[in-house]
């Protein structure tokens, strides 16, 4: 039995080497045939390089064929033109072949019109999963202090992405309806632009893939994640890796944009030099994808404020009513956070604009793009009006508040003063009879109004205003119990009297001084705004210390003309951003790409101010009826679940059990 | 857009209204069914509102844009009656329950972009087309045309109230022109001819920012102008040759100035000496003795490209009223349309004889005159600006003159003393004497 066994034990090693051996044996033989195959692949590698070689080195002698050409942009260490390898055709020179028109509207407004509104959607549903990320954050780390104030965080982040959700499959309808007019309508241009943007244009599409796929995930998974910490976390990981993906996407369809604006990696010929990086990364790159995403952060907030405020007014119970109260102020609250430093990143851009040409900057801020900003400067004033209307009517959820209520006609008054002041023309469209009838081009009274001594003035006053009603509103339920209240009371009054008091004076004083001396005097009336805005917070803040409070915020208190005045926000920020996305593409004025490729097309001419007006209105108002019709999609669902809640209920849930 | 297209805001806003009556109408019938002693005629008079509304809309689509502007304020007031009438209907009660919250919000932001949209047409409007590739230059030209072909492109040739005019070479953007004038950003250019012959003496135009000799890597010129014509040449084509203290960048070696003769500006060389043509006799109005460009031969106007010739019409046409009346009528094209006495080969049939002594005030007493011009100037004037307020009998055929045949922009066209000059000599246009 043992030596059958000891048989039977050594054979079993037997087997499994014949076997390997089976195993092996086609594999040692098919290697050796593949060696001796890749010996002769080799050999024949071999004898091709040596003959490409040859042929190489022979038309190396005979002469170079790669042509070396200067960047338009790029310069070498020593300050002088980047040379680079000519890698592409020259940039067409566009005849009426290239271009293609409906009878119904120049093809330039049909561009800009599929433009804008795709960037609109595109603009909000990169914003969106910004806000979402930062909400689903702060519930996860107030879970434990706060879990039903966890629950509301999280709620709201996963309301955010449902209405993103309808809006991320629209942004790609647009997209498409861009790209389509694009082609049929400039295919010379478009054949130019995709020569030499081919592989971002792939790998653009690749990210778009990816980007759906995280976003799927995201909200699909949702419910399933929700519950386990750490599976709640890998969740909030996900919308790191969606606003990644985001962000690279926003930043090469950027590139296509700053390419026309400001181009680098080509030739003056408009010839490909083989850098793609170069391409990608010209001058104005960086400060355009900075710029977006701020304003990306602003214009999301004022929809999701606008949409809160919607729902505020459609709401019927208490609670509904408190929850979207709270998101409005959540909503603008994130907005005025990415309106801070938005003014900043525009600063850079103009920089990085004046530091490419000079005169593509005084174009925008001196020639015929000048009086855009001066409508920029309108809707500035405007976003300063809508956020004190929200401040005033705020205050009225605020316990304690009362005891300021009688201040804010006054702050109202001074703001719509200082507003007609500011956007009071210097020149108006006027007729030769009427220009000599007026005596000239100013009116003698109104014309006192149109001048930088009146607008800073004006700017000024409404700026401080806005602080003062912060203040006000920062104070509004709390009791200051500080010895040094009065003092500090005195202080503050001081400070913003004696900043009032100086803005006027040096606006007045303005007057009398040439137009060179006169712009020196901005510096003093914004530094009287700072101070106000800087010293009048630290001392505000520093009184709340051991402060008794009035009571809590009563959320669902805020009056109509609140929701109204995020509204007002909203439009003021779509409005502003179709304005300046048109500054910023029409400063090319009646060139393709700057310098390079020249727009041939009837339609190269600049709008009026005018006519720009009505397609940014129509633009901004067109957005809107879609973003309506995107809310009632995504209240659709809600609608349904609601409806299938509250069956058995029978009876309304406060708002802190809400789940 | 187009004075033929429809005007995209315009179109939009109408197609709103009439989607707004039907919201209307639904909702007042949901109303009417929940009331029963609601009277059946309501529905019936919104319904009017609807049909209303659709009619409009079907109008404003056979308009162009200018006729468009002017009808949709019929629209707007129907609008306006029926929210009255809505208002009417709920008696003024609870009447903010009654519509959606999307159509409150919808007004509301149409009250907001509007007026934005109208700011916008209020201010100075100024359309800028693109410069022509190069000026058109057709025969032989005097030295005065030769610098005021320089001063449009600096210039340009049409001006707007309040603004800094601007041509092609766009100069003004950073120079200016006058004594005491100083924008801070580019030299002033006042007296550049005299400093122009003193400069190339300078030991610093010698030896900064590149030796004479020397070639500027940008603009690939060498560096060595001996005259007063060469500085200003060199100055143009190769900026940072030589840099004004003060005005350039890394220590006044860098210009911020673009080279001209490059894109985006691109002044081809007859271009370039016009400028320079006019730069050296600016200051000297009428004397030319200054200038030491030559004008432009018949070689170089027939060496210019083919495609200049058909850039003529985009020239811009504008008269200033320092020219004589004749060439005045004759560069807006007057004649082409209209008979005028007094003026050399202006036999125009398509527009009414210009006899206005006689004809304008018979016309201003015409039942069918809704102008605001009480006397033959007035009349005048008022034709020029705007043509369609009264449109002239063909006694010939009994029929009106066409209308819109008129060019509408003559506003931008004329200067004020121009125009006065022009409204002077019309006045007195009579039809010649019998026999």
């Amino acid at each position: 039995m043992l030596g059958k066994k000891a048989r039977s034990l050594a054979a079993f090693p037997l087997g499994v080497m014949l076997a390997f051996a089976f195993y092996m044996l086609p594999g040692v033989v098919g290697m050796a045939h593949a060696k001796q195959v890749f010996a002769e692949s080799a050999f024949a590698e071999e004898a091709f390089a040596k003959e490409a070689g040859a042929e190489e080195q022979k038309a190396a002698e005979e002469g170079p064929k790669v042509e070396w050409s200067n960047d338009v942009f790029y310069k070498d260490w020593e300050g002088n033109p980047l040379k680079g390898i000519v890698s592409g055709a020259p940039a067409p020179e566009l005849t009426d072949t290239d271009y293609n028109h409906y009878d119904f509207a120049p093809s330039r407004i049909v561009i800009w019109i599929s433009n804008q509104q795709h960037l609109y959607m595109g603009s909000f549903v990169l914003a969106v999963p910004i806000f979402v990320m930062v909400i689903e954050f702060i519930g996860i780390r107030c879970k434990e202090r706060d879990p039903i104030l966890s629950r509301k965080y999280d709620k709201l982040a996963h309301d955010l992405m449902k209405v993103s959700m309808s809006a991320y499959s629209w942004t790609a309808i647009l997209g498409g309806i861009l790209l389509f007019t694009f082609i049929t309508l400039f295919p010379g241009f478009f054949k130019y632009l995709a020569s030499v943007f081919r592989p971002v244009m792939h790998v653009y599409a690749l990210m778009f893939l990816a980007e759906s796929g995280i976003l799927y995930v995201y909200y699909y998974g949702w419910d399933k994640m929700e519950h386990d910490p750490f599976l709640k976390w890998i969740h909030c990981s996900l919308s790191v890796l969606l606003n990644l993906v985001g962000t690279v996407l926003m930043y090469l369809a950027n590139s296509w944009a700053t390419f026309m604006q400001a181009p680098g990696g080509i030739d003056e010929k408009g010839r490909f030099l083989g850098n793609i990086w170069h391409v990608i990364h010209s001058t104005l790159w960086n400060p355009v994808g900075v710029h977006r995403i701020l304003g990306n952060i602003v214009f999301g907030g004022g929809i999701v404020g606008a949409y809160a405020a919607y729902h505020f007014l459609n709401a019927e119970t208490k609670e509904e009513k408190a929850h979207y109260d709270w998101v409005g102020y959540v909503a603008m609250f994130i907005a005025v956070a990415g309106l801070i430093p938005l003014p900043f990143a525009g600063y850079w851009l103009m920089k990085e604009v004046y530091a490419f040409r000079q005169q593509m900057g005084i174009t925008l801020m001196g020639g015929i793009m000048a009086w855009l900003f001066i409508i920029q400067a309108v809707m500035v004033g405007l976003l300063f009006f809508g956020a004190n209307s929200y401040l005033h009517n705020s205050m009225s959820r605020v316990k304690g508040s009362h005891r300021y209520m009688k201040y804010v006609k006054y702050m109202i008054l001074l703001l719509i003063l200082s507003f007609t002041m500011w956007m009071t023309p210097h020149t108006i469209v006027m007729t030769p009879a009427e220009l000599k009838e007026m005596g000239g081009a100013q009116h003698p009274v109104v014309g006192v109004f149109g001048v930088m001594s009146a607008k800073n003035t004006a700017v000024n006053l409404m700026i401080t205003c806005t602080v003062l009603c912060f203040l006000l509103y920062q104070r509004a339920n709390k009791k200051i119990t500080v010895p040094w209240a009065t003092v500090g009371n005195c202080w503050l009054s001081a400070i913003f009297v004696w900043a009032a008091a100086n803005i006027v004076y040096l606006g007045v004083y303005g007057y009398w001084l040439p137009a060179n001396q006169r712009v020196g005097l901005s510096v003093p009336q914004v530094s009287s705004t700072l101070t106000t805005l800087f010293v009048g917070t630290a001392i505000n803040s520093s009184m709340f210390k051991d402060a008794d409070s009035y009571g809590e915020i009563e959320w669902g208190n805020q009056s109509k003309v609140g929701a109204y005045a995020m509204f007002l926000l909203a439009v003021a920020f779509t409005w502003m951003m179709g304005l300046m996305g048109y500054i910023r593409s029409s400063v090319r004025l009646f060139w393709h790409v700057t310098e390079v490729v020249r727009d041939n097309s009837p339609d190269a001419y600049t709008l009026t101010i005018g006519e720009a007006g009505k397609i940014l209105t129509f633009n901004a108002l067109f957005v809107w009826v879609q973003f309506i019709i995107l809310f009632w999609i995504g209240g659709l669902s809600g609608k349904k679940a609601k409806a299938h809640d509250e069956v058995p209920e029978a009876v309304p849930v406060p708002a802190q059990q809400q789940q | 857009m187009l004075p033929e297209q429809h005007d995209i805001l315009f179109s939009f806003l109408t197609i709103v209204f009439t989607v707004f009556s039907v919201i209307v109408f639904i909702n007042v019938v949901q109303q009417c069914k929940a009331r029963k002693d609601a009277s059946k005629a309501w529905p019936v008079i919104f319904g009017a509102f609807i049909l209303a509304n659709a009619l409009f809309t079907r109008h404003m689509f056979t308009l162009v844009q200018q006729d468009q502007m002017s009808f949709f304020k019929w629209q707007a007031l129907t609008v306006f009656v029926l929210l009255l009438t809505w208002g009417m209907f709920f008696k003024s009660e609870n009447i903010e329950k009654q519509s959606p919250t999307m159509i409150r919000g919808m007004f509301f932001w149409m009250m907001v972009s509007l007026p934005l949209a109208g700011y916008a047409n209020w201010l100075p409007q100024q359309r800028s087309d693109p410069p022509p590739k190069a000026a058109a230059i057709t025969g032989e030209m005097t030295m005065e045309q030769y610098t005021e072909m320089g001063r449009v492109i600096v210039f340009g040739a049409q001006q707007v109230a309040g603004q800094k005019a601007i041509g092609k070479g766009q100069c003004p953007l950073c120079h200016t022109f006058d004594p005491g004038d100083n924008m801070g950003r580019c030299p002033n250019l006042f007296g550049v001819e005299e400093r122009s012959h003193n400069r190339v003496k300078e030991d610093r135009y010698k030896n900064q920012p590149i030796k004479v000799g020397e070639t500027d890597p940008a603009s690939g010129v060498k560096k060595g102008a001996t005259s007063g014509e060469e500085y200003l040449r060199e100055s143009l084509q190769c900026p940072s040759c030589y840099v004004v203290e003060g005005f350039g960048g890394a220590g006044d070696t860098k210009s911020p100035m673009p080279v001209i003769v490059k894109p985006p500006i691109s002044l081809d060389p007859v271009e370039l000496n016009a400028v320079i043509a006019w730069l050296q006799s600016k200051e000297t109005p009428g004397d030319f003795a200054k200038v030491t460009v030559p004008l432009p031969s018949a070689s170089d106007a027939a060496a210019q490209p083919k495609k200049e010739a058909a850039s003529e019409g985009e020239k811009p046409v504008f008269v200033t009223g320092s020219e004589p009346v004749d060439q005045m009528i004759n560069t807006l094209g007057c004649p082409l349309c209209h008979t005028i006495p007094g003026v050399e080969g202006a036999v125009g049939e398509l527009g009414p004889k210009l006899f206005e002594k006689v004809n304008a005030p018979k016309r201003i007493k015409d039942p069918r005159y809704k102008g605001k011009a009480t006397n033959t100037k007035e009349y005048i004037r008022e034709s020029i600006l705007t043509p369609g307020v009264y449109i002239v009998k063909n006694d010939e055929t009994g029929e009106l003159y066409p209308d819109g045949v008129m060019p509408q922009d003559f506003k931008n066209k004329l200067s004020i003393e121009a125009l006065d000059k022009l409204v002077d000599f019309i006045s007195q246009t009579e039809p010649p004497p019998a026999g």
